[in-house]
């Protein structure tokens, strides 16, 4: 277990000593502070609902930004010789790496808690709704990273690896809306499983389906693994 | 009665073939990518307390060779075999014997070097006991004193590529595998680092790239020389510079007639072929050169034959350098790619 907490440790260092790490909780907050002030003072309502809605399709556009670098910035940067002839398995390396994103994205959201002080000062919001928002925000991030995590092993260009995680993750946003032009109920269903959107939807509205969590640890799991056997197939 | 074999026997087996096989072994090894083949079958060994210079122009197959020996890339035939582990199946077990240092530092710009050095020898295994030992030891060896606090990307090239040394030291590996260690170090740096090598080299095997032919003649037991993925010739320099003199040449200024010294000296037994020219400048005088055998007295008989009939002002047997053979090899493999 050295060799993870060697790399964990290591993306951690290189999140907060490049502007990474200071760029993307920024302008999350920003993002997130502007969406819940402007929710709160046109609806007059005091709930994170909305707020949780664009928190997710925010997430989505700055996921590449945290993912991009991870591999590719090793192919790029000629380390991935390194790590590869350390005594470390593959797994080992995807996981590090992935714990070091997931802990960029733990701050990310409990820095966006700064919200609840004036909705539970102001307002009488639902905390088991908003408890469930954040666990749905968490798994929505946690399957993003893995999927940007994965194109990024596949291209030594940074650019190229956020440019492709994009339009996939948006892809897995949006594949619930083309639902409602499928007469065939088999693909009606599988849109809708395969929908972030959709499985996000039900914890905002306060439902912590066993379901919608099976969902992200399955895509979770399913890039990683893929991430993991791409960098055995490397060799 | 046959008494029962202790238990653990097969372990005990097993690991004296480990400790008895040499540190390095390349067993018919090959390397394809797609339809092209970069290496075509090389076989060597490095043993304890070797290091062997690996040379060959670039694109020549070295870094691949390297890459397959420190388990970045596998082979697509043949047996690479590391400390006794299998680098195909055992690479994990093995890269904890594995100090390597890429063509390319493999170095974190962002990070101090203490701090990278400190990461490395942590995924080595560097017990924490042992941790501030060991910084300290690669760090004096690779005289990275004045800079452990500095971040990377910061440095000179020289002390990117000491770095990068220090990191393949850490951890106490048996075999070391350097492509070129030296490459953008000042003189000073260049001895000091031969120094570290050499040193490291006496107790564990060294596989050592370079394109400085004098190195390999200063620090290194045996060479490999390669091109075009095949291994062309491995010996120690003094073998590969007696091998060469099986064609050696033997210079001479002499006076008399061209041709009657040309056919007086293809006369001699011994002598496969002359090129006689005038000595620049001096009326009379000729300076031929001869393709000899490697037999004795060869010089002796052509002292003989020429100063009988003419003034013999001078006569020397030419050894090659490492440089000549190492051209010579390549030169001729180039050839043959040519007529083929």
């Amino acid at each position: 277990m050295n060799g993870l907490a060697a790399i964990y440790h290591k993306e951690l260092l290189t999140y907060f000593r490049s502007p990474i790490a200071y760029f993307v909780v920024s302008v999350f907050l920003l993002g997130t502070g502007y969406f819940f002030l402007y929710n709160i003072f046109m609806t007059g309502i005091g709930t994170m609902d909305e707020t949780f809605q664009n928190m997710g399709i925010l997430l989505l556009t700055l996921v590449p930004v945290i993912t991009m670098r991870l591999f590719s910035g090793e192919y790029s940067g000629r380390t991935m010789e390194l790590l590869a002839t350390l005594p470390l398995k593959p797994w080992q390396i995807v996981i590090g790496k992935y714990l070091g994103a997931a802990t960029i994205l733990f701050l990310m959201t409990a820095a966006t808690a700064i919200n609840l002080i004036p909705l539970y000062l102001y307002g009488n919001p639902e905390t088991k709704t908003i408890l469930s928002g954040y666990v749905g925000f968490l798994l929505l991030g946690l399957a993003s990273l893995a999927i940007g995590q994965f194109f990024s092993a596949l291209t030594e260009n940074q650019i190229v690896a956020a440019l492709i995680t994009v339009p996939v993750l948006l892809a897995f946003w949006f594949v619930g809306h083309l639902q409602t032009f499928q007469t065939s109920f088999v693909l009606r269903d599988l849109f809708a499983y395969l929908s972030f959107a959709l499985h996000f939807g039900d914890f905002i509205k306060g439902l912590v389906r066993s379901e919608a969590v099976a969902f992200y640890a399955i895509v979770s799991t399913i890039a990683l693994t893929l991430n993991t056997s791409y960098l055995q197939w490397r060799r | 009665m046959v008494e029962a074999p202790p238990r653990g026997g097969l372990l005990f087996a097993a690991s004296v073939i480990v400790s008895f096989s040499p540190p390095i072994v390349l067993d018919r090894v090959s390397k394809r990518y797609g339809s092209k083949t970069i290496i075509h079958g090389i076989s060597f060994t490095v043993e304890k307390g070797e290091i062997l210079g690996f040379l060959g122009p670039n694109g020549a197959g070295k870094t691949t060779s390297m890459r397959m020996i420190s388990g970045y890339t596998t082979a697509s035939s043949g047996r690479v075999t590391v400390a006794g582990y299998d680098m195909a199946t055992q690479n994990e077990m093995a890269a904890k014997k594995i100090g390597y240092l890429p063509e390319h530092p493999p170095l974190y710009d962002v990070l101090d070097v203490s701090t990278y050095l400190r990461l490395v020898g942590k995924i080595k295994g560097v017990a924490r006991a042992q941790m501030a030992a060991q910084l300290d030891r690669v760090i004096a060896a690779c005289r990275l004193e004045a800079v452990v606090r500095r971040e990377i990307y910061k440095l000179s090239k020289g002390y990117r590529q000491r770095v990068g040394l220090a990191q393949a030291l850490l951890g106490e590996p048996e075999v070391l595998i350097l492509d070129e260690p030296t490459a953008g170090l000042d003189p000073s740096q260049i001895q000091e680092t031969r120094e570290v090598i050499r040193a490291f080299g006496e107790q564990h095997a060294v596989l050592l790239s370079t394109h400085i032919l004098s190195e390999v003649t200063l620090i290194c037991q045996r060479v490999a020389i390669i091109n075009h993925g095949r291994l062309l010739a491995i010996d120690s320099p003094a073998g590969l510079q007696a091998a060469s003199e099986q064609s050696n040449s033997v210079t001479l200024e002499a006076g008399g007639p061209a041709d009657e010294l040309e056919k007086a000296l293809l006369e001699i037994d011994g002598v496969r072929d002359v090129i006689v020219r005038p000595f620049p400048g001096r009326e009379g005088l000729h300076r031929a050169e001869c393709q000899v055998d490697a037999r004795e007295g060869v010089e002796a008989r052509i002292a003989r034959a020429v100063a009988g009939r003419w003034d013999l002002y001078r006569l020397e047997r030419q050894h090659p350098t490492l440089e000549n053979i190492f051209l010579r090899y390549v030169g001729t493999t180039a050839k043959e790619r040519e007529v083929a």
